[in-house]
């Protein structure tokens, strides 16, 4: 591919470019290097299993099972702590329909629901996703959770930052907390950028949905996830990808703050009648704007 | 009717100990003390649910809603490099107790954890016949309706009826026999 041949001049130069882009911009430039965005707005194909105006299910291409389903909101996010409340509500739903219906239709006997937040946890593309994976007795699929010993003092330490953390009560999230997940937020995605700028250097393999391809754990499978997915030839740009982290983590919430306020305020006030809802609503929201400004 | 007896029933009532490190009128979140990891949270509901079809909407949100600040909190506290949220409903995904856990898994690389698969081949004919299936069966829940997706997401405890289609009761009740 194309990127192979990019060297640190042009990196630097695609980076300064990145950098000089508004909001608006690099929104758009990051849905042109999305292949699920491309898959959404239907100039990739797939197989769509469901659809409505914020989110999209398809199969996967490389299925752990039959009836595999990827979850995608129809939004670009690369991570879930971007999504609001109401979208992860949203998502969610939606999944528990699709799993639903995988027991249903497909007569499995189980399903299970995945999140990969961070490569570490074997997320491969910039667009957040659930995965929907039905299950069967001896489906070969083998998922695997150790037990490990936690030292109790250690564990009590671990119990009591969470708690502060989140809150004990009604308020998962106080305020003041809002600008530490910003920073890690922050620090995270540059941490990544800079990361993969690195990677598209010295590894040459690195594609779209494998940013650092290099340092995956025991990723046999995974690695090729929704590689498949980008059988499309319109790869060559797919380098750019590289410095989106580090940038997009800041501005897409900065956009988002600016044009998310109101339905939130409205939907916060619309469901003031449930008492649980409204003291937890705020966080996402709240963190975005700081963010912002 | 009288719940059968359900562990995670016994730890929201406190007559089991825990590491609980968040509560409110419907979830609790506590720590596994065999973890995955250290920091492996478990989000659940207070009320006895066995599976995950039968969380009413509400509860879904707020679960994982939940499930995405504790993550958003163990990236910060814990300092690990990626988290999961992972749910096994059934006993062929994984599921333990018949009280739907939302899990939030640390991730740390070569963490021992394995959540990952080869992929399996199929045929254009076989991957068309699951899709046809897939889209029928949401069609006939009905959540793909316009009419509901355009709404905001229903958050009150009485739109959990919204979407609950006939049978599911029995159907449920048939899946729940599988679980230990």
């Amino acid at each position: 591919m194309a990127q192979q041949e990019m060297s640190e001049e042009q990196i630097k130069e695609l980076q300064e470019k990145i950098k000089n882009m508004s909001p608006e911009e690099l929104r758009e430039f990051q849905k042109k290097q999305c292949i699920f965005c491309q898959i959404i707005s239907g100039k990739v194909q797939s197989k769509k299993i469901y659809e409505d105006d914020k989110s999209i299910a398809i199969l996967d291409i490389n299925p752990a099972n039959p009836g595999h389903v990827l979850l995608l909101p129809k939004e670009h996010y690369a991570i879930m702590p971007q999504l609001s409340e109401e979208e992860i509500a949203h998502i969610f739903m939606v999944a528990k329909t699709i799993s639903n219906a995988c027991l249903r239709a497909l007569k499995a006997s189980g399903t299970n629901i995945l999140v990969q937040n961070g490569v570490a946890a074997g997320q491969r593309a910039q667009h957040f996703m659930v995965h929907i994976i039905p299950r069967m007795d001896k489906d070969g699929v083998e998922f695997r959770l150790p037990q490990k010993e936690v030292a109790e003092d250690a564990l009590e330490n671990i119990r009591m930052k969470l708690e502060e953390y989140v809150g004990s009560g009604k308020k998962i999230l106080q305020k003041k907390q809002a600008p530490a997940i910003a920073q890690i937020l922050q620090k995270k995605a540059e941490g990544a950028g800079e990361k993969q700028v690195k990677d598209k250097g010295l590894d040459s393999q690195s594609t779209l949905h494998e940013p650092q391809g290099a340092v995956l754990q025991g990723g046999s499978g995974l690695s090729k996830i929704h590689v498949g997915a980008s059988q499309n030839p319109k790869e060559p740009e797919a380098e750019v990808d590289s410095s989106q982290p580090g940038i997009k983590g800041e501005k897409i919430r900065q956009s988002r703050s600016g044009k998310k306020k109101q339905p939130g305020k409205k939907a916060r006030a619309a469901k003031g009648g449930d008492k649980g809802q409204e003291e937890t609503a705020p966080n996402l929201d709240d963190i975005a704007r700081l963010l912002g400004g | 009717m009288e719940p059968p007896k359900c562990i995670i029933c016994d730890i929201i009532a406190n007559t089991i100990p825990s590491k609980k490190f968040f509560e409110d009128d419907d979830t609790i979140a506590i720590l596994d003390f065999n973890g995955a990891n250290p920091g492996h949270a478990f989000i659940i509901p207070k009320q006895h649910i066995p599976i995950f079809e039968q969380v009413p909407n509400f509860l879904v949100g707020k679960l994982f809603n939940i499930a995405n600040k504790v993550s958003s909190a163990i990236f910060d506290v814990l300092k690990v490099h990626g988290t999961n949220i992972f749910v096994s409903n059934g006993v062929s995904a994984g599921q333990k107790v018949a009280h739907v856990i939302v899990q939030v898994i640390p991730r740390l690389e070569n963490d021992g954890v394995q959540l990952s698969w080869q992929p399996r081949q199929m045929t254009e004919e076989e991957v068309s016949t699951v899709e046809l299936k897939l889209k029928d069966e949401i069609g006939r829940i009905g959540f793909g309706k316009d009419s509901q997706s355009k709404q905001a997401v229903p958050m009150k405890k009485d739109a959990i009826a919204l979407e609950e289609p006939e049978g599911e009761e029995n159907y449920l009740v048939r899946q729940m026999e599988r679980i230990p």
